[in-house]
């Protein structure tokens, strides 16, 4: 039983990693029995379209049936759907709140980032705070104009490919200058590089972005501009995050 | 005409300068050392977001210049 809920929950994590915040939901299971050249396999098809297939056992099959007292095939899809939507359910609902999380780590890092580069006050603005004059700094004022040419600047340099990605996508693919490897650069300023293997899959995430607290268009365009021209040295003062 | 692309706070400063004139020329090549002594990267921009090249040197003939600040770990 452990098993199949662990096959299911590997479906699960591929569909969530190819699809992030869209994920659809789960509709169906499929069961295909042993052919020529493939053994039985399972698979889950969701509401977007996408399909993810494993490979099944006879006996992990055969025990699962035994244990929850299943004689065809139709009843154990009907089974593992409902067991699979639950847990399906679950993955997503923690898959969409990590997500955000990383946004907002994201949003805050950048801006402590900003403050911390931020010049002291003037005894003028000092002097213009305690009389509760601007209340808001110029760093606040200007953050939207700035974030707004970041991103033209980044649009401006992306290739249509990787414009058209991140149009859609809000975030784009970048190939390493000296590896080879390919990197995924989400929308963001730190904690947003993954690097991915030859299947899209995320092997391990990056975190490196240029000094002086820059808004998120211009820390991505260096970000791809470093992977693509000097890679090594990027990811030498690059923090490794996380193994999947 | 040719400009180098700043990254800074502001989103980017441009500093255009005019290849045929010696006086902005010598400007600019003092600006492109002065940042990259800092340890800013120079790259040359490709056309329509084309591959970019990484400028060791002052190059006049490059078009367009954007400097990126020294990286660091997060």
């Amino acid at each position: 039983m452990e098993r199949m809920a662990e096959i299911l929950r590997a479906l699960f994590r591929r569909a969530l990693r190819e699809h992030g915040r869209d994920a659809g939901a789960l509709t169906d299971i499929i069961i295909l029995r042993a052919g020529d050249r493939f053994g039985p396999r399972l698979g889950a098809v969701f509401s977007n379209g996408y399909r993810a297939w494993a490979a099944l056992h006879p006996t992990e099959l055969r025990t699962y049936c035994e244990q929850h007292l299943i004689t065809d095939v139709e009843t154990l899809r009907g089974q593992l759907l409902r067991e699979g939507q639950q847990s399906y359910a679950r993955m997503l609902e923690a898959h969409v709140a990590e997500i955000a999380f990383r946004e907002q780590w994201a949003l805050v890092t950048g801006r402590m980032q900003r403050v911390r580069n931020e010049p002291p006050p003037s005894r003028l603005d000092r002097f213009a705070r305690l009389m509760g004059f601007g209340r808001r700094s110029t760093l606040d004022i200007d953050d939207s104009k700035a974030a707004k040419r970041g991103i033209k600047l980044l649009e401006e340099n992306l290739s249509p490919t990787q414009r058209q990605q991140y149009a859609k996508h809000r975030h784009f693919d970048v190939i390493g200058g000296k590896t080879g490897k390919r990197y995924r650069i989400h929308h963001g300023s730190s904690m947003n590089i993954d690097q991915l293997d030859k299947n899209g899959r995320r092997v391990c995430g990056w975190c490196f972005f240029p000094r002086g607290g820059l808004v998120a268009g211009d820390a991505m365009l260096a970000q791809k501009f470093a992977l693509e021209l000097f890679e090594i040295e990027a990811l030498q003062v690059a923090n490794r995050l996380y193994r999947y | 005409m040719s400009v180098h692309i700043v990254m800074d706070r502001s989103g980017d400063t441009r500093h255009e300068f005019d290849t045929g004139n010696p006086k902005a020329l010598r400007q600019a090549e003092e600006r492109f050392r002065e940042l990259t002594g800092k340890g800013f990267r120079a790259v040359a921009l490709g056309k329509d977001g084309g591959p970019g090249k990484l400028v060791e040197k002052f190059d006049p003939h490059v078009e367009q210049t954007l400097f990126i600040p020294q990286l660091q770990g997060g």
